[in-house]
């Protein structure tokens, strides 16, 4: 059973080419553990606060509590396993997707019946179905990871450094050689970009040089 | 009658195509680089920047615009799972309003937003489309590999759809026999025919289908 802890802050990026990053973090610690896993994430263009995600059969939100020196703190709480009752649909999923619940016409759905008798069929709602490799790695103190993801099939990379302490991150974060002002994206934005929920970056042709 | 001689890059008469998309085709690629004819030093390797329009309505239509000029493309038929496309309407930004509520927004078959000016730029256009429900600009960078096989123009691609990789290869010809061989001779029997509107489709979500692998 995970360990309890204090909300983390995070750094993340996603991009195609993290090779150098890579190569660096290497360097600098040695990977620990690799990872396969499945997600389903629940989008909205409006949501902003909510990472919103599915893993097997079990629902969980992370929110996000407050945004420091361009590192974010998400609060993560379990919603429940599948089947999920109605109530819980109505009364915590979809606030937090920010959008208006549909008439539920089951006192519980399975995620099979969640995914295609509610989200698939409101047009506000995107599903990204998502597949990640995540290399795990122990730097500064932080949990850090490097990802080869698939977003509805197609490949992005990403790496996130997190910690409960934000200078812990800074500092793993420099000492990676990333730029203080390059930008921190969370899934839910990278997701939603790809998707076409949300704007790409403003340059978002010249970082893909 | 003799089957016409394809020369790539040329015009001919509308083609069939068999393409597809998915994470990694590296046996094609390999097999599709040792079967080909020398090709142009101008195909071998080829990058554009595009933007393609996909609408929720809209599966036969496929509108594409590259240095602010607008191809769209309309399905013909499909013959033994090839698809044949041909040229529906070719124009260059800025864009008279006329020529978007005759041509273009037909096309996407969905209902027809309030156009006020004249002429409309790309960049115009785009924040119309980005204000429409049912359509989506997507930005789609794409790096071409050349080949000929079985006299059959071929590729193999990477996409970055807003972003993503996937990977696609494809054939293409006049005649249907030469593409379903060079469909065998790259080892891509029973994999899905997927074009690029479809694949853009299932990568935004649009479409919850899976690509090719």
């Amino acid at each position: 059973m995970a360990q309890e802890s204090n909300p983390r802050f995070e750094f993340r990026i996603f991009g195609i080419n993290l090779e150098k990053l890579t190569e660096t973090l290497d360097k600098l610690t040695p990977r620990l553990q690799t990872r396969k896993m499945n997600s389903i994430y629940l989008l909205t263009a409006g949501n902003t606060k909510n990472n919103i995600k599915i893993r097997d059969g079990i629902m969980d939100i992370k929110v996000l509590e407050q945004e420091t020196e361009g590192l974010e703190q998400w609060n993560p709480f379990l919603v429940g396993e599948f089947p999920l009752k109605s109530d819980v649909i109505k009364t915590v999923v979809f606030p937090a997707l920010g959008i208006v619940c549909p008439v539920m016409e089951r006192d519980q759905y399975t995620l099979d019946q969640f995914l295609k008798e509610i989200i698939s069929i409101d047009p506000d709602l995107s599903v990204a179905f998502v597949k990640k490799v995540r290399h795990g790695y122990m730097l500064n103190n932080c949990i850090t990871e490097i990802a080869e993801v698939l977003v509805n099939g197609a490949l992005i990379n990403t790496l996130c450094i997190e910690s409960e302490d934000p200078k812990q991150v800074l500092a793993a974060k420099k000492m990676l050689g990333i730029r203080s002002d390059t930008e921190n994206v969370n899934y839910p934005l990278a997701l939603k970009r790809i998707m076409g929920l949300a704007s790409l970056s403003k340059n978002y042709w010249e970082s893909n040089d | 009658m003799s089957k016409e001689q394809l020369e790539i890059g040329a015009i001919s008469k509308p083609r069939f195509e068999f393409r597809t998309f998915g994470k990694e085709f590296d046996e094609a690629a390999f097999l599709m680089s040792r079967l080909s004819v020398p090709v142009p030093e101008k195909v071998w390797e080829r990058y554009s920047e595009e933007i393609y329009i996909v609408s929720k309505t809209n599966d036969i239509n496929n509108t594409k615009i590259r240095d602010g000029k607008m191809d769209i493309k309309t399905f013909i038929q499909s013959v033994d799972g090839l698809e044949q496309w041909n040229p529906l309407m070719k124009g260059e930004f800025p864009m008279k309003a006329e020529i978007l509520v005759k041509e273009v927004f037909p096309a996407f078959m969905v209902e027809m937003p309030e156009l006020t000016k004249e002429v409309y730029t790309l960049e115009e256009f785009l924040e119309i489309i980005n204000n429409h429900r049912d359509l989506q600009a997507v930005r789609v960078e794409k790096e071409r590999y050349g080949y000929m096989v079985n006299d059959t123009i071929c590729e193999y691609a990477n996409v970055w759809i807003n972003g993503a990789l996937v990977e696609s290869v494809n054939s293409e010809s006049t005649e249907v026999e030469d593409i379903k061989k060079t469909i065998t001779d790259l080892k891509l029997e029973n994999v899905e025919n997927i074009n690029y509107l479809q694949a853009i489709k299932r990568v935004i979500g649009m479409n919850n289908k899976k690509l090719a692998n």
